[in-house]
Protein backbone atom coordinates (compact mmCIF):
# COMPACT_ATOMS: atom_id res chain seq x y z
CA UNK A 1 0.00 0.00 0.00
CA UNK A 2 1.15 3.16 -0.94
CA UNK A 3 2.54 5.08 2.17
CA UNK A 4 1.84 8.49 2.98
CA UNK A 5 5.33 10.19 3.33
CA UNK A 6 6.48 8.69 -0.18
CA UNK A 7 3.36 10.22 -2.16
CA UNK A 8 3.69 13.41 -3.84
CA UNK A 9 1.96 16.46 -2.45
CA UNK A 10 -0.48 17.34 -4.85
CA UNK A 11 -0.56 20.45 -6.48
CA UNK A 12 -3.47 23.00 -7.07
CA UNK A 13 -3.04 22.48 -10.76
CA UNK A 14 -5.04 19.42 -9.94
CA UNK A 15 -8.88 19.51 -10.25
CA UNK A 16 -9.86 18.25 -6.74
CA UNK A 17 -7.47 20.24 -4.68
CA UNK A 18 -7.45 24.04 -6.82
CA UNK A 19 -9.64 25.46 -4.16
CA UNK A 20 -8.66 23.68 -0.63
CA UNK A 21 -5.03 22.91 -0.80
CA UNK A 22 -4.11 19.48 0.88
CA UNK A 23 -1.94 21.83 2.86
CA UNK A 24 -5.14 23.52 4.43
CA UNK A 25 -6.71 20.58 5.57
CA UNK A 26 -3.84 18.67 6.76
CA UNK A 27 -3.80 18.42 10.66
CA UNK A 28 -0.35 19.35 10.56
CA UNK A 29 2.63 20.09 8.62
CA UNK A 30 1.83 18.06 5.41
CA UNK A 31 5.60 15.89 6.12
CA UNK A 32 4.39 14.70 8.78
CA UNK A 33 1.61 12.03 10.33
CA UNK A 34 1.09 13.35 13.45
CA UNK A 35 -0.68 11.17 16.27
CA UNK A 36 -4.54 10.62 15.06
CA UNK A 37 -7.00 9.17 18.13
CA UNK A 38 -10.02 7.46 17.32
CA UNK A 39 -13.42 9.52 17.66
CA UNK A 40 -16.48 7.97 20.21
CA UNK A 41 -19.81 6.19 18.22
CA UNK A 42 -22.52 5.53 19.39
CA UNK A 43 -26.08 4.71 18.96
CA UNK A 44 -28.74 3.61 20.78
CA UNK A 45 -30.59 2.43 18.30
CA UNK A 46 -28.92 -0.70 16.48
CA UNK A 47 -25.49 -2.68 16.92
CA UNK A 48 -22.43 -1.79 15.72
CA UNK A 49 -19.15 -4.13 14.88
CA UNK A 50 -16.12 -3.80 14.97
CA UNK A 51 -13.05 -4.78 12.37
CA UNK A 52 -9.29 -4.26 11.31
CA UNK A 53 -9.09 -1.11 8.88
CA UNK A 54 -10.61 -1.83 5.81
CA UNK A 55 -8.31 0.01 3.65
CA UNK A 56 -9.25 2.87 1.13
CA UNK A 57 -8.69 3.37 -2.05
CA UNK A 58 -5.23 5.10 -2.44
CA UNK A 59 -6.33 6.92 -5.19
CA UNK A 60 -5.67 10.54 -3.88
CA UNK A 61 -3.63 12.04 -0.90
CA UNK A 62 -6.34 12.06 1.61
CA UNK A 63 -7.16 8.70 1.68
CA UNK A 64 -3.93 7.43 1.41
CA UNK A 65 -3.39 9.90 4.56
CA UNK A 66 -6.18 8.46 6.17
CA UNK A 67 -5.21 4.38 5.39
CA UNK A 68 -1.67 5.70 7.49
CA UNK A 69 -3.81 7.12 10.61
CA UNK A 70 -6.90 4.97 11.11
CA UNK A 71 -6.83 2.67 14.12
CA UNK A 72 -10.23 0.53 13.18
CA UNK A 73 -13.40 0.52 10.90
CA UNK A 74 -16.32 0.18 12.60
CA UNK A 75 -19.25 -1.43 10.49
CA UNK A 76 -22.42 -1.64 9.95
CA UNK A 77 -25.03 -4.06 8.48
CA UNK A 78 -27.94 -2.17 7.18
CA UNK A 79 -30.45 -5.33 7.30
CA UNK A 80 -33.93 -3.00 8.95
CA UNK A 81 -31.96 -0.20 10.94
CA UNK A 82 -33.84 2.85 11.33
CA UNK A 83 -31.91 5.64 13.77
CA UNK A 84 -28.92 7.68 14.41
CA UNK A 85 -25.32 7.25 14.59
CA UNK A 86 -23.60 10.12 16.77
CA UNK A 87 -20.20 10.65 16.37
CA UNK A 88 -17.88 12.86 19.07
CA UNK A 89 -14.95 14.27 18.41
CA UNK A 90 -12.37 16.23 20.62
CA UNK A 91 -8.76 16.95 20.88
CA UNK A 92 -6.14 17.57 18.64
CA UNK A 93 -6.70 15.00 15.54
CA UNK A 94 -9.44 12.36 15.55
CA UNK A 95 -10.31 10.17 12.78
CA UNK A 96 -13.18 7.22 12.27
CA UNK A 97 -13.81 5.27 9.40
CA UNK A 98 -17.76 3.88 9.10
CA UNK A 99 -18.41 0.73 6.78
CA UNK A 100 -21.91 0.16 5.42
CA UNK A 101 -22.81 -3.44 4.10
CA UNK A 102 -26.64 -2.77 2.99
CA UNK A 103 -28.12 -5.81 1.75
CA UNK A 104 -31.89 -4.93 2.61
CA UNK A 105 -33.63 -1.49 3.87
CA UNK A 106 -32.07 1.08 6.35
CA UNK A 107 -32.62 4.50 6.89
CA UNK A 108 -29.42 6.13 9.08
CA UNK A 109 -29.00 9.45 10.65
CA UNK A 110 -24.66 10.11 11.65
CA UNK A 111 -24.69 13.34 13.76
CA UNK A 112 -20.71 14.25 13.99
CA UNK A 113 -19.83 16.32 17.27
CA UNK A 114 -17.36 17.72 18.96
CA UNK A 115 -14.52 20.50 19.17
CA UNK A 116 -11.33 18.80 17.64
CA UNK A 117 -8.82 21.00 15.69
CA UNK A 118 -9.11 18.68 12.38
CA UNK A 119 -11.38 15.59 12.35
CA UNK A 120 -11.19 12.79 9.54
CA UNK A 121 -14.01 11.52 7.84
CA UNK A 122 -14.28 8.11 5.96
CA UNK A 123 -17.64 6.78 4.74
CA UNK A 124 -17.73 3.59 2.60
CA UNK A 125 -20.22 1.29 1.89
CA UNK A 126 -21.92 -1.49 -0.56
CA UNK A 127 -25.39 -1.52 -1.33
CA UNK A 128 -25.67 -4.61 -2.41
CA UNK A 129 -28.18 -6.39 -5.14
CA UNK A 130 -32.27 -5.03 -4.64
CA UNK A 131 -31.06 -3.06 -1.01
CA UNK A 132 -32.10 0.04 -0.17
CA UNK A 133 -30.17 2.56 2.08
CA UNK A 134 -30.74 6.49 3.14
CA UNK A 135 -28.41 7.74 4.71
CA UNK A 136 -27.87 11.62 6.29
CA UNK A 137 -24.65 13.17 7.43
CA UNK A 138 -25.41 16.09 9.88
CA UNK A 139 -21.96 18.05 10.16
CA UNK A 140 -22.43 20.19 13.27
CA UNK A 141 -18.92 20.13 14.63
CA UNK A 142 -17.39 23.48 16.08
CA UNK A 143 -16.67 26.85 14.01
CA UNK A 144 -12.92 26.11 14.67
CA UNK A 145 -12.75 22.44 13.44
CA UNK A 146 -10.61 21.44 10.15
CA UNK A 147 -12.75 18.87 8.50
CA UNK A 148 -11.66 16.09 6.05
CA UNK A 149 -14.18 13.39 4.22
CA UNK A 150 -14.10 10.67 2.14
CA UNK A 151 -16.84 8.70 0.88
CA UNK A 152 -16.48 5.71 -1.62
CA UNK A 153 -20.00 3.77 -2.02
CA UNK A 154 -20.67 1.13 -4.45
CA UNK A 155 -23.93 0.54 -5.78
CA UNK A 156 -24.63 -2.92 -7.30
CA UNK A 157 -27.72 -4.26 -8.82
CA UNK A 158 -31.25 -2.77 -8.58
CA UNK A 159 -29.98 -0.89 -5.51
CA UNK A 160 -31.09 2.35 -4.27
CA UNK A 161 -29.07 4.84 -2.16
CA UNK A 162 -30.00 8.09 -0.96
CA UNK A 163 -27.01 10.62 0.65
CA UNK A 164 -27.97 13.56 2.39
CA UNK A 165 -25.53 16.18 3.59
CA UNK A 166 -26.26 18.79 6.02
CA UNK A 167 -22.97 20.79 6.22
CA UNK A 168 -23.09 23.92 8.72
CA UNK A 169 -20.35 23.00 11.26
CA UNK A 170 -16.35 23.20 11.33
CA UNK A 171 -14.38 26.30 9.80
CA UNK A 172 -12.73 24.53 6.79
CA UNK A 173 -14.04 21.35 5.32
CA UNK A 174 -13.14 19.23 2.44
CA UNK A 175 -15.13 16.65 1.24
CA UNK A 176 -14.19 14.16 -1.59
CA UNK A 177 -17.62 12.09 -1.82
CA UNK A 178 -17.34 9.04 -4.29
CA UNK A 179 -20.01 6.85 -6.03
CA UNK A 180 -20.03 4.10 -8.66
CA UNK A 181 -23.18 2.72 -9.81
CA UNK A 182 -21.84 -1.02 -10.63
CA UNK A 183 -24.60 -2.87 -11.26
CA UNK A 184 -28.00 -2.09 -13.88
CA UNK A 185 -31.19 -0.19 -12.73
CA UNK A 186 -28.96 1.00 -9.80
CA UNK A 187 -30.03 4.58 -8.71
CA UNK A 188 -28.22 7.18 -6.39
CA UNK A 189 -29.73 10.36 -5.01
CA UNK A 190 -27.30 12.98 -3.47
CA UNK A 191 -28.40 16.39 -1.37
CA UNK A 192 -26.13 18.58 -0.20
CA UNK A 193 -27.16 21.68 1.85
CA UNK A 194 -24.19 24.46 2.84
CA UNK A 195 -24.79 27.41 4.89
CA UNK A 196 -21.64 29.63 5.11
CA UNK A 197 -21.47 31.74 7.68
CA UNK A 198 -18.42 34.23 8.89
CA UNK A 199 -15.43 32.72 7.29
CA UNK A 200 -16.38 29.25 6.61
CA UNK A 201 -14.78 27.46 4.03
CA UNK A 202 -16.34 24.61 2.52
CA UNK A 203 -15.47 22.37 -0.66
CA UNK A 204 -17.47 19.83 -2.14
CA UNK A 205 -16.41 17.20 -4.31
CA UNK A 206 -18.84 14.75 -5.96
CA UNK A 207 -17.73 12.04 -8.10
CA UNK A 208 -20.41 10.00 -9.68
CA UNK A 209 -19.31 7.08 -12.11
CA UNK A 210 -22.38 5.04 -14.13
CA UNK A 211 -20.81 1.76 -14.89
CA UNK A 212 -23.97 -0.30 -15.61
CA UNK A 213 -26.80 0.53 -18.01
CA UNK A 214 -30.04 1.69 -16.73
CA UNK A 215 -28.40 3.27 -14.12
CA UNK A 216 -29.41 6.93 -12.29
CA UNK A 217 -28.30 9.34 -10.49
CA UNK A 218 -29.16 13.02 -9.41
CA UNK A 219 -27.36 15.43 -7.20
CA UNK A 220 -28.63 18.89 -5.97
CA UNK A 221 -26.32 21.13 -4.19
CA UNK A 222 -27.95 24.15 -2.45
CA UNK A 223 -25.27 26.68 -0.78
CA UNK A 224 -25.93 29.96 1.09
CA UNK A 225 -23.17 31.80 1.42
CA UNK A 226 -23.18 34.78 4.61
CA UNK A 227 -20.42 36.96 5.98
CA UNK A 228 -16.86 35.80 4.27
CA UNK A 229 -17.90 32.51 3.69
CA UNK A 230 -16.84 30.54 0.63
CA UNK A 231 -18.68 27.79 -0.88
CA UNK A 232 -16.98 25.00 -3.67
CA UNK A 233 -19.16 22.60 -5.79
CA UNK A 234 -17.22 20.74 -7.95
CA UNK A 235 -18.86 17.29 -9.79
CA UNK A 236 -17.23 14.91 -11.71
CA UNK A 237 -20.02 12.82 -13.64
CA UNK A 238 -18.84 10.17 -16.10
CA UNK A 239 -21.26 7.60 -17.90
CA UNK A 240 -19.03 4.55 -19.03
CA UNK A 241 -19.82 3.68 -22.64
CA UNK A 242 -21.21 0.88 -21.49
CA UNK A 243 -24.29 2.38 -19.56
CA UNK A 244 -26.73 3.29 -22.79
CA UNK A 245 -30.12 4.64 -21.42
CA UNK A 246 -28.30 6.07 -18.24
CA UNK A 247 -30.18 9.37 -16.65
CA UNK A 248 -27.78 11.79 -14.74
CA UNK A 249 -28.46 15.42 -13.53
CA UNK A 250 -26.29 17.79 -11.28
CA UNK A 251 -27.47 21.01 -10.19
CA UNK A 252 -25.80 23.49 -7.85
CA UNK A 253 -27.56 26.13 -6.53
CA UNK A 254 -25.73 29.33 -4.91
CA UNK A 255 -27.82 31.96 -2.73
CA UNK A 256 -25.46 34.70 -1.83
CA UNK A 257 -26.35 36.86 1.36
CA UNK A 258 -23.33 39.29 1.33
CA UNK A 259 -21.14 40.83 -0.39
CA UNK A 260 -17.90 39.24 0.27
CA UNK A 261 -19.60 35.87 0.39
CA UNK A 262 -18.65 33.76 -2.86
CA UNK A 263 -19.25 30.45 -4.54
CA UNK A 264 -17.99 28.58 -6.91
CA UNK A 265 -19.93 25.43 -8.70
CA UNK A 266 -18.42 24.11 -11.59
CA UNK A 267 -20.39 20.33 -12.75
CA UNK A 268 -18.08 18.13 -15.01
CA UNK A 269 -19.80 15.75 -17.36
CA UNK A 270 -17.29 12.87 -19.05
CA UNK A 271 -20.36 10.98 -21.33
CA UNK A 272 -19.15 8.24 -23.10
CA UNK A 273 -22.16 6.38 -23.95
CA UNK A 274 -24.56 7.72 -26.68
CA UNK A 275 -28.26 6.71 -25.56
CA UNK A 276 -28.35 8.95 -22.28
CA UNK A 277 -29.61 11.61 -20.37
CA UNK A 278 -27.20 13.91 -18.56
CA UNK A 279 -27.88 17.38 -17.77
CA UNK A 280 -26.04 20.19 -15.34
CA UNK A 281 -26.59 23.45 -14.02
CA UNK A 282 -25.31 25.88 -11.89
CA UNK A 283 -26.32 29.18 -10.52
CA UNK A 284 -25.51 31.92 -7.65
CA UNK A 285 -27.95 34.77 -7.06
CA UNK A 286 -28.63 37.07 -4.17
CA UNK A 287 -31.84 37.05 -2.61
CA UNK A 288 -34.74 37.26 -4.81
CA UNK A 289 -36.14 40.41 -4.82
CA UNK A 290 -39.77 39.85 -5.35
CA UNK A 291 -39.72 36.76 -2.68
CA UNK A 292 -38.35 39.40 -0.21
CA UNK A 293 -41.14 41.54 -0.70
CA UNK A 294 -43.64 39.24 -0.40
CA UNK A 295 -42.59 38.17 2.58
CA UNK A 296 -42.39 41.73 3.86
CA UNK A 297 -45.80 42.36 2.73
CA UNK A 298 -47.28 39.80 4.93
CA UNK A 299 -45.34 41.88 8.12
CA UNK A 300 -41.84 40.36 8.52
CA UNK A 301 -39.04 42.16 8.61
CA UNK A 302 -36.50 42.35 6.14
CA UNK A 303 -34.15 39.93 8.50
CA UNK A 304 -37.05 37.38 9.77
CA UNK A 305 -37.75 37.30 5.85
CA UNK A 306 -34.53 36.98 4.77
CA UNK A 307 -33.71 34.33 7.03
CA UNK A 308 -36.58 32.36 5.83
CA UNK A 309 -36.37 32.25 2.72
CA UNK A 310 -32.46 31.18 3.16
CA UNK A 311 -34.63 28.34 5.13
CA UNK A 312 -36.82 27.09 2.91
CA UNK A 313 -33.48 27.15 0.22
CA UNK A 314 -31.74 24.54 2.37
CA UNK A 315 -34.87 23.17 3.80
CA UNK A 316 -35.61 22.55 -0.23
CA UNK A 317 -32.18 20.57 -0.93
CA UNK A 318 -33.75 17.80 1.04
CA UNK A 319 -37.62 18.14 -0.22
CA UNK A 320 -36.60 14.89 -3.08
CA UNK A 321 -35.39 12.50 -0.12
CA UNK A 322 -37.98 9.34 0.13
CA UNK A 323 -36.82 8.39 3.36
CA UNK A 324 -38.76 10.65 5.74
CA UNK A 325 -37.22 9.47 8.70
CA UNK A 326 -33.82 11.07 7.06
CA UNK A 327 -35.59 14.22 5.72
CA UNK A 328 -37.24 15.34 8.97
CA UNK A 329 -34.02 14.60 10.92
CA UNK A 330 -31.92 16.79 8.08
CA UNK A 331 -35.08 19.41 8.18
CA UNK A 332 -35.41 19.89 11.49
CA UNK A 333 -32.00 20.35 12.46
CA UNK A 334 -31.36 22.73 9.88
CA UNK A 335 -34.23 24.74 11.21
CA UNK A 336 -32.91 24.76 14.85
CA UNK A 337 -29.39 25.76 13.70
CA UNK A 338 -30.72 28.81 11.97
CA UNK A 339 -32.94 29.86 14.73
CA UNK A 340 -30.09 29.84 16.72
CA UNK A 341 -28.18 32.13 14.41
CA UNK A 342 -31.25 34.53 14.00
CA UNK A 343 -31.04 34.85 17.80
CA UNK A 344 -27.46 34.86 17.53
CA UNK B 1 -69.12 58.35 11.37
CA UNK B 2 -66.94 57.90 8.42
CA UNK B 3 -63.38 57.18 8.15
CA UNK B 4 -60.87 58.43 5.18
CA UNK B 5 -58.90 55.17 5.51
CA UNK B 6 -56.74 55.98 2.35
CA UNK B 7 -56.31 59.53 0.65
CA UNK B 8 -53.88 59.54 -2.54
CA UNK B 9 -53.57 62.86 -3.43
CA UNK B 10 -51.82 64.28 -7.29
CA UNK B 11 -49.45 61.18 -6.97
CA UNK B 12 -46.50 60.48 -9.63
CA UNK B 13 -44.48 57.37 -9.66
CA UNK B 14 -42.02 56.44 -12.16
CA UNK B 15 -40.17 53.01 -12.64
CA UNK B 16 -36.55 54.40 -13.35
CA UNK B 17 -37.09 57.28 -15.67
CA UNK B 18 -40.72 55.93 -17.24
CA UNK B 19 -43.68 57.79 -15.92
CA UNK B 20 -46.09 55.27 -15.09
CA UNK B 21 -48.51 57.03 -12.97
CA UNK B 22 -49.55 60.57 -13.56
CA UNK B 23 -51.28 62.66 -11.05
CA UNK B 24 -53.95 60.15 -9.63
CA UNK B 25 -55.93 61.50 -6.60
CA UNK B 26 -58.41 59.32 -5.27
CA UNK B 27 -60.01 59.06 -1.30
CA UNK B 28 -61.64 55.73 0.23
CA UNK B 29 -63.53 55.28 3.56
CA UNK B 30 -63.67 52.14 5.92
CA UNK B 31 -66.38 49.79 4.88
CA UNK B 32 -66.03 51.14 0.98
CA UNK B 33 -65.69 49.01 -2.24
CA UNK B 34 -63.70 50.93 -4.73
CA UNK B 35 -63.09 49.06 -8.29
CA UNK B 36 -60.16 50.33 -10.48
CA UNK B 37 -60.31 48.99 -14.27
CA UNK B 38 -58.56 50.15 -17.41
CA UNK B 39 -56.47 48.60 -20.33
CA UNK B 40 -53.34 46.59 -19.36
CA UNK B 41 -50.43 48.70 -18.60
CA UNK B 42 -52.92 51.39 -17.44
CA UNK B 43 -50.80 51.68 -14.04
CA UNK B 44 -53.29 49.30 -12.10
CA UNK B 45 -51.07 47.13 -10.40
CA UNK B 46 -48.71 50.06 -10.25
CA UNK B 47 -50.84 52.16 -7.90
CA UNK B 48 -51.75 48.63 -5.89
CA UNK B 49 -47.90 48.17 -5.56
CA UNK B 50 -46.74 51.68 -4.43
CA UNK B 51 -49.67 51.85 -2.03
CA UNK B 52 -48.05 48.95 -0.35
CA UNK B 53 -44.60 50.18 -0.84
CA UNK B 54 -43.00 48.01 -3.58
CA UNK B 55 -39.43 49.27 -3.81
CA UNK B 56 -39.15 49.42 -7.03
CA UNK B 57 -41.81 52.23 -8.12
CA UNK B 58 -40.42 55.65 -6.74
CA UNK B 59 -42.82 58.27 -5.81
CA UNK B 60 -41.86 61.49 -7.86
CA UNK B 61 -44.49 63.75 -6.53
CA UNK B 62 -47.61 63.54 -4.30
CA UNK B 63 -48.49 61.60 -1.52
CA UNK B 64 -50.46 58.73 0.04
CA UNK B 65 -51.90 59.16 3.38
CA UNK B 66 -53.34 55.86 4.96
CA UNK B 67 -55.62 56.39 8.36
CA UNK B 68 -54.37 60.30 8.15
CA UNK B 69 -50.47 58.99 8.00
CA UNK B 70 -48.32 59.71 5.18
CA UNK B 71 -46.89 56.64 4.74
CA UNK B 72 -43.89 57.38 2.04
CA UNK B 73 -41.43 56.87 4.59
CA UNK B 74 -42.99 53.59 5.94
CA UNK B 75 -41.50 50.27 5.17
CA UNK B 76 -43.28 47.12 3.34
CA UNK B 77 -43.81 45.31 6.23
CA UNK B 78 -44.74 48.41 8.51
CA UNK B 79 -47.27 48.62 6.26
CA UNK B 80 -48.84 45.22 6.53
CA UNK B 81 -48.70 45.70 10.97
CA UNK B 82 -50.12 48.77 10.22
CA UNK B 83 -53.50 46.55 8.55
CA UNK B 84 -52.63 46.85 4.87
CA UNK B 85 -52.68 43.93 2.95
CA UNK B 86 -51.90 43.47 -1.12
CA UNK B 87 -53.52 39.88 -2.94
CA UNK B 88 -50.52 39.95 -5.52
CA UNK B 89 -51.36 39.68 -9.05
CA UNK B 90 -48.25 37.06 -9.52
CA UNK B 91 -47.51 35.79 -5.49
CA UNK B 92 -44.19 34.74 -5.53
CA UNK B 93 -42.95 31.32 -5.09
CA UNK B 94 -40.97 30.59 -1.65
CA UNK B 95 -39.78 26.92 -2.07
CA UNK B 96 -39.00 25.05 1.40
CA UNK B 97 -41.04 27.04 3.01
CA UNK B 98 -44.44 25.25 3.85
CA UNK B 99 -47.88 27.18 3.50
CA UNK B 100 -48.73 26.36 7.31
CA UNK B 101 -45.47 27.79 8.79
CA UNK B 102 -45.48 30.85 6.50
CA UNK B 103 -48.93 31.58 7.77
CA UNK B 104 -48.27 31.42 11.37
CA UNK B 105 -45.21 33.55 11.34
CA UNK B 106 -47.34 36.15 9.56
CA UNK B 107 -49.94 36.56 11.47
CA UNK B 108 -47.75 36.67 14.63
CA UNK B 109 -45.89 39.47 12.90
CA UNK B 110 -48.90 41.46 12.02
CA UNK B 111 -50.58 41.16 15.55
CA UNK B 112 -47.49 41.91 16.97
CA UNK B 113 -48.11 38.53 19.13
CA UNK B 114 -48.85 34.86 18.20
CA UNK B 115 -51.45 33.18 18.80
CA UNK B 116 -51.72 30.18 20.49
CA UNK B 117 -51.52 27.11 18.77
CA UNK B 118 -55.02 25.52 19.42
CA UNK B 119 -56.81 29.02 18.48
CA UNK B 120 -54.44 29.81 15.30
CA UNK B 121 -55.08 25.97 14.00
CA UNK B 122 -58.99 26.64 14.86
CA UNK B 123 -58.90 30.19 12.92
CA UNK B 124 -57.04 28.46 10.41
CA UNK B 125 -59.70 25.40 9.78
CA UNK B 126 -62.53 27.59 9.38
CA UNK B 127 -61.06 30.36 7.05
CA UNK B 128 -59.63 26.90 4.67
CA UNK B 129 -63.22 25.49 5.00
CA UNK B 130 -64.76 28.70 3.95
CA UNK B 131 -62.77 28.64 1.07
CA UNK B 132 -63.04 24.84 0.44
CA UNK B 133 -59.52 24.40 0.84
CA UNK B 134 -57.98 21.29 1.67
CA UNK B 135 -55.57 20.45 4.65
CA UNK B 136 -53.16 19.21 2.74
CA UNK B 137 -52.10 22.49 1.65
CA UNK B 138 -50.79 23.40 4.40
CA UNK B 139 -47.60 21.17 4.40
CA UNK B 140 -47.06 22.38 0.57
CA UNK B 141 -44.41 25.19 -0.04
CA UNK B 142 -45.63 28.88 -0.86
CA UNK B 143 -47.13 28.65 -4.24
CA UNK B 144 -44.26 26.44 -5.60
CA UNK B 145 -46.27 24.78 -8.01
CA UNK B 146 -49.30 26.21 -7.37
CA UNK B 147 -51.97 26.48 -10.13
CA UNK B 148 -53.20 30.18 -10.72
CA UNK B 149 -56.44 29.56 -9.01
CA UNK B 150 -54.95 27.94 -6.19
CA UNK B 151 -52.65 30.81 -5.72
CA UNK B 152 -55.57 32.83 -5.65
CA UNK B 153 -56.87 31.13 -2.87
CA UNK B 154 -53.55 31.36 -0.79
CA UNK B 155 -54.18 35.33 -1.04
CA UNK B 156 -57.31 34.90 0.31
CA UNK B 157 -56.66 32.94 2.82
CA UNK B 158 -54.11 35.01 3.77
CA UNK B 159 -56.31 38.36 3.68
CA UNK B 160 -58.79 36.12 5.96
CA UNK B 161 -56.31 35.64 8.82
CA UNK B 162 -54.68 38.84 8.57
CA UNK B 163 -57.86 40.89 9.14
CA UNK B 164 -56.61 43.98 6.93
CA UNK B 165 -57.79 47.44 7.32
CA UNK B 166 -57.05 48.19 3.61
CA UNK B 167 -56.73 45.32 1.40
CA UNK B 168 -55.65 46.00 -1.97
CA UNK B 169 -56.79 43.09 -4.88
CA UNK B 170 -54.84 43.05 -7.98
CA UNK B 171 -56.79 40.70 -10.32
CA UNK B 172 -57.69 38.39 -7.87
CA UNK B 173 -60.16 37.04 -10.18
CA UNK B 174 -57.99 36.05 -12.73
CA UNK B 175 -57.28 32.18 -13.26
CA UNK B 176 -60.45 31.59 -11.56
CA UNK B 177 -63.31 28.89 -12.47
CA UNK B 178 -66.41 29.84 -11.57
CA UNK B 179 -67.10 27.84 -8.79
CA UNK B 180 -63.08 29.28 -7.28
CA UNK B 181 -64.39 32.92 -8.18
CA UNK B 182 -67.65 32.77 -5.95
CA UNK B 183 -65.76 31.46 -3.21
CA UNK B 184 -63.23 34.02 -3.30
CA UNK B 185 -66.00 36.80 -4.12
CA UNK B 186 -67.56 35.03 -0.56
CA UNK B 187 -64.12 35.49 1.29
CA UNK B 188 -63.71 39.51 0.17
CA UNK B 189 -67.61 40.31 1.23
CA UNK B 190 -66.52 38.28 4.65
CA UNK B 191 -63.66 40.74 5.51
CA UNK B 192 -65.03 43.87 2.94
CA UNK B 193 -67.72 45.40 6.04
CA UNK B 194 -65.18 46.58 7.72
CA UNK B 195 -62.29 46.96 5.57
CA UNK B 196 -61.72 49.25 2.56
CA UNK B 197 -61.00 47.19 -0.54
CA UNK B 198 -59.55 48.16 -3.39
CA UNK B 199 -60.32 45.46 -6.26
CA UNK B 200 -58.28 45.87 -9.85
CA UNK B 201 -60.17 43.80 -12.40
CA UNK B 202 -60.51 43.51 -16.14
CA UNK B 203 -64.39 42.01 -15.66
CA UNK B 204 -67.50 42.47 -14.27
CA UNK B 205 -68.21 38.98 -12.98
CA UNK B 206 -66.19 39.20 -10.12
CA UNK B 207 -68.03 43.25 -9.30
CA UNK B 208 -71.61 40.86 -10.11
CA UNK B 209 -70.48 39.19 -6.80
CA UNK B 210 -68.35 41.70 -4.72
CA UNK B 211 -70.56 45.02 -5.28
CA UNK B 212 -68.29 48.53 -5.38
CA UNK B 213 -69.46 51.32 -3.92
CA UNK B 214 -67.13 53.57 -6.37
CA UNK B 215 -65.84 52.87 -10.04
CA UNK B 216 -62.20 54.45 -11.56
CA UNK B 217 -61.38 54.34 -14.91
CA UNK B 218 -57.50 54.38 -15.22
CA UNK B 219 -56.67 55.70 -18.54
CA UNK B 220 -52.35 56.08 -19.43
CA UNK B 221 -51.97 56.83 -15.30
CA UNK B 222 -54.29 58.54 -14.64
CA UNK B 223 -58.02 58.16 -13.77
CA UNK B 224 -60.14 59.87 -16.48
CA UNK B 225 -63.86 58.97 -14.64
CA UNK B 226 -65.45 57.53 -11.93
CA UNK B 227 -68.58 56.43 -11.34
CA UNK B 228 -71.09 54.23 -9.77
CA UNK B 229 -71.35 50.46 -10.19
CA UNK B 230 -73.15 51.20 -13.88
CA UNK B 231 -69.43 52.74 -15.09
CA UNK B 232 -68.29 49.06 -14.66
CA UNK B 233 -71.67 47.75 -16.92
CA UNK B 234 -70.91 50.43 -19.43
CA UNK B 235 -67.37 49.21 -20.00
CA UNK B 236 -68.03 45.47 -19.91
CA UNK B 237 -70.95 46.55 -22.74
CA UNK B 238 -69.00 49.19 -24.89
CA UNK B 239 -65.32 48.83 -24.08
CA UNK B 240 -62.84 51.68 -23.34
CA UNK B 241 -63.12 53.43 -26.43
CA UNK B 242 -65.36 56.23 -25.45
CA UNK B 243 -62.90 56.64 -22.42
CA UNK B 244 -60.52 57.67 -24.65
CA UNK B 245 -62.69 60.28 -26.19
CA UNK B 246 -62.19 61.74 -22.27
CA UNK B 247 -58.79 61.38 -21.88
Amino acid sequence: MTSYLDANVPSRSEHLWRYTPWSRVHPGAVDTVPQVDAASIKTEDFELGTSAVKPLPTSDIARIFLNEVLQETTTIDCDDKYGHIHIHAGGHAVATHLHFTCNTASNIVIHLHGEPDWFGLALTGDINANAQLSLGVINELSTDSVMVRVDDWSLHRDARFELATLSMGGHRNKSDIRSTLKGSNSSLKQFIAVHGHGTRHDDHHIEIHHQQPHTNSHLLLNAACDDRSHSIGTGALTIDDVAQHTDAGQIFRNLLLSPSSRAEAIPELEVLANEVAAAHGAASAPINKEQLHYLMSRGLSKEEATSMIVEGFLVDSFTGLDSEHVREAMQTRLTVHLECQLIG
Amino acid sequence: MTEVLLRVENLHVSVGDTPIIQGISLEMNRGEIHAIMGRNGAGKSTLANVIMGHPAYQITSGTIHYKGKNIEDMEVFERARAGMFLSFQYPAAIPGVQVGTFLRKSVASVRGEAPSPRAFRQELNEAMKQLDMDKSFLSRYVNDGFSGGEKKRLEILQMLLLQPHLALLDETDSGLDIDALRIVAEGINAVAENTGCLIITHYQRLLDLVKPDVVHVLIDGKIIESGGPELALKLEKEGYDWVDALA
